[in-house]
């Protein structure tokens, strides 16, 4: 069940370990409230697909994860007829009997369900979470539009399916490509901005309960000043996370310089980048 | 609804956003008025956000009509937290510091032949001239080499294709005689022109950019910039109109035209906010500049060495190339060109031919 107020949303996602941000919350209600897609976007690693995820937890809804490549396709993402195995029914019953007419061989038994067939028929049963939207084609776009418009999915041989109440659908983008309007217009929008530090540091305490409060926080101080660096991948969140559990593992109860060199592949993942970091750590570490 | 912020206000809010610059649709309307029922009155601000905005850089007209509009209806927005790298919605006016542009009929231009033309050096073009070269570059094909993608495709070569073969051989009683096969798509790779519209390089920059223009037009995966001491994106302003209005509108739009040149600021800007997060990479990437930069060589060198490492091929247009006598001694340059695969002129339109007909093999 969908918490019925924004406060409560909040607490649910912060109960499992999500740290939303007010406007996240606020637009995630609406999404659910509303049954409209979230279209959400944001530097990598600020915890779009995440959203998702927790989203499915709180609402023990199933989640289904449709992640997007160049080149994918319906058959790839909404069903497809199972070849071989028809194939194989065919020859079976002509062995059996020559003469008996073949006609069952589009029963929904030979149907591969795909993410968006499965997510229609689940209804609001379902958390849908379309990844990297960017990554797919305009063609693919196109199409996903068409399926989000009605959640019905006519199957020529079967017959239309039709979600009676629709799933939630979230949608991610990196922007790598900018999204068609079209699609924008169906969906509620969040930009998912750098946590503040003490959110940052709640969530390296929510994500990495081993690291203790006084190195998350040091973590959060360093990762904010990394930001403020002009860099080519700034670390996001995600980063941060992985950064103070690395830190901690090597059994470190402060980060000092040297620790930091050690770890900072954990942090800053372009060569570039780790080079005009590398002098400035002692500032850095604070 | 909640009855702090009446239908009449948010509908006013819409209308004022729609003023703004912000494409608010009556659909949007309805949502963001459904929405706002839906949340206290303290989460307004955030109702329109999911509703009304769909790009981050609208944030900021957002939260300025927001401010003027619902103040006394609902809470103020937060404070924002400034972005990386702010985009400027330029919308060009036309006006501005346009270059300005000679009144003849195009047909005069006619009387000047095409050959002698097609080798005349753009800095001694007349306005004319420029006028009648600008139809000619329309002409010009731009063939980038093509790449293959992950979508696949019924052909009549290639690898099996299975799923079709069996859908066949239903036809034949089960039996594959008719195969089918498939192969990777093709698709031209993107290209990106980055135009020096500089000072010194104002004798061509005209003409680069009519260039620009008749590229943009032709082909819908062209991508055009200009720039000086700044970079400014130009694709929209010269997607469509006459060349001599996108040019205006194009001079209009970028603030720094024939003033000073940052070359490796400038290809850090586009690299930052564009080529990093998908427009370079695996494109070909045409600068357009004379070399001559003001700010340090290092940085031309290091931004040419990213920008090569994205790129699928990097070309240089330098027109000071056309005096037989040149050499790439200017700083800038020296420090550019072992990130450049093809180093050519770009001069005249014979040139620019050549350019267009070698990208195709890159």
């Amino acid at each position: 069940m969908a918490p019925a107020t924004i406060e409560g949303l909040e607490r649910a996602l912060w109960g499992d370990g999500y740290l939303a941000d007010h406007g996240l919350a606020v637009a995630l209600h609406l999404a659910l409230r509303m049954r409209r897609p979230l279209l959400l976007e944001g530097e990598p690693g600020v915890g779009k697909t995440e959203v998702a995820r927790t989203l499915s937890r709180i609402l023990g809804a199933e989640l289904i994860r449709l992640q997007c490549y160049e080149g994918i396709d319906a058959a790839q993402a909404l069903y497809e007829w199972d070849y071989p195995r028809q194939l194989l029914a065919a020859r079976a019953l002509h062995a059996a009997d020559p003469s008996a007419p073949v006609t069952d061989l589009y029963a929904p038994g030979f149907l591969i369900e795909r993410p968006l067939l499965r997510a229609v028929r689940a209804g609001d049963g379902a958390v849908l979470l379309v990844d990297e939207l960017d990554r797919a084609d305009d063609e693919f776009e196109a199409f996903l539009l068409e399926v989000l418009a009605d959640f019905a999915v006519t199957i020529p041989e079967l017959g239309t399916v039709r979600a009676d109440t629709p799933p939630t659908v979230i949608i991610t983008s990196n922007r790598t490509r900018e999204l068609h309007d079209a699609l924008k217009r169906r969906c509620l929008y969040h930009w998912i901005e750098y946590p503040d530090l003490d959110r940052e540091v709640a969530i390296i305490r929510a994500r990495a309960p081993e690291v203790p409060e006084a190195l998350a926080r040091q973590m959060a101080r360093a990762v904010e000043r990394l930001r403020a660096l002009d860099l080519v991948k700034p670390p996001g969140p995600a980063e941060a996370i992985d950064w103070s559990r690395a830190v901690a593992a090597l059994g470190a109860a402060a980060m000092d310089a040297e620790v930091a060199r050690l770890t900072l592949g954990w942090a800053i993942k372009n060569r570039d980048d780790q080079v005009a970091v590398e002098d400035a750590l002692p500032e850095i570490v604070g | 609804m909640s009855g702090a912020a009446p239908l009449e206000r948010l509908v006013a809010f819409g209308r004022a956003l729609r003023d703004a610059g912000l494409p608010v649709g009556t659909g949007r309307l309805l949502r963001f008025c459904h929405a706002c029922g839906l949340v206290p009155v303290a989460d307004v601000y955030w109702a329109g956000r999911a509703t009304l905005v769909s790009r981050r850089e609208h944030v900021a007209v957002y939260d300025r009509v927001f401010r003027e509009v619902m103040v006394g209806v609902a809470p103020p927005p937060p404070l924002a937290v400034a972005p990386r790298a702010t985009l400027r919605a330029g919308p060009a006016d036309g006006a501005g510091r346009a270059v300005r542009v000679e009144g003849e009929p195009p047909q005069a231009a006619l009387a000047s032949p095409r050959e002698s033309l097609r080798t005349k050096s753009f800095s001694r073009c007349s306005a004319q001239e420029l006028a009648a070269l600008a139809r000619l570059m329309a002409r010009i094909r731009l063939r980038p080499p093509a790449r293959r993608t992950r979508r696949l495709r019924h052909d009549r070569r290639g690898a099996l294709d299975v799923r079709r073969t069996l859908r066949r051989a239903q036809r034949t009683e089960g039996e594959p005689f008719d195969r089918a096969w498939r192969t990777r798509r093709r698709r031209h790779r993107r290209v990106v022109l980055l135009v020096d519209v500089s000072g010194s390089m104002s004798a061509y920059s005209r003409a680069l950019v009519m260039f620009a223009h008749a590229a943009v037009r032709a082909h819908p995966d062209v991508e055009a910039f200009c720039f000086g001491t700044r970079l400014t994106r130009l694709t929209a302003a010269l997607r469509d109109g006459t060349p001599d209005r996108a040019i205006a509108r194009a001079a209009a739009a970028a603030r720094d035209w024939d003033g000073g040149t940052r070359i490796g600021d400038c290809v850090k800007e586009f690299l930052d906010r564009y080529g990093h997060a998908g427009m370079a990479r695996g494109a070909v990437v045409v600068v357009a500049s004379d070399g001559l930069d003001v700010g340090d060589p290092a940085v031309v060198a290091l931004q040419m060495r990213r920008l090569a490492r994205l790129a699928h091929r990097v070309v240089w247009l330098n027109p000071l190339k056309e005096s037989p006598a040149y050499r790439p001694l200017a700083r800038g340059m020296a420090a550019a060109l072992p990130s450049v695969d093809l180093f050519a002129s770009g001069h005249d339109l014979a040139s620019l031919e050549g350019v267009a007909a070698s990208i195709a093999g890159l």
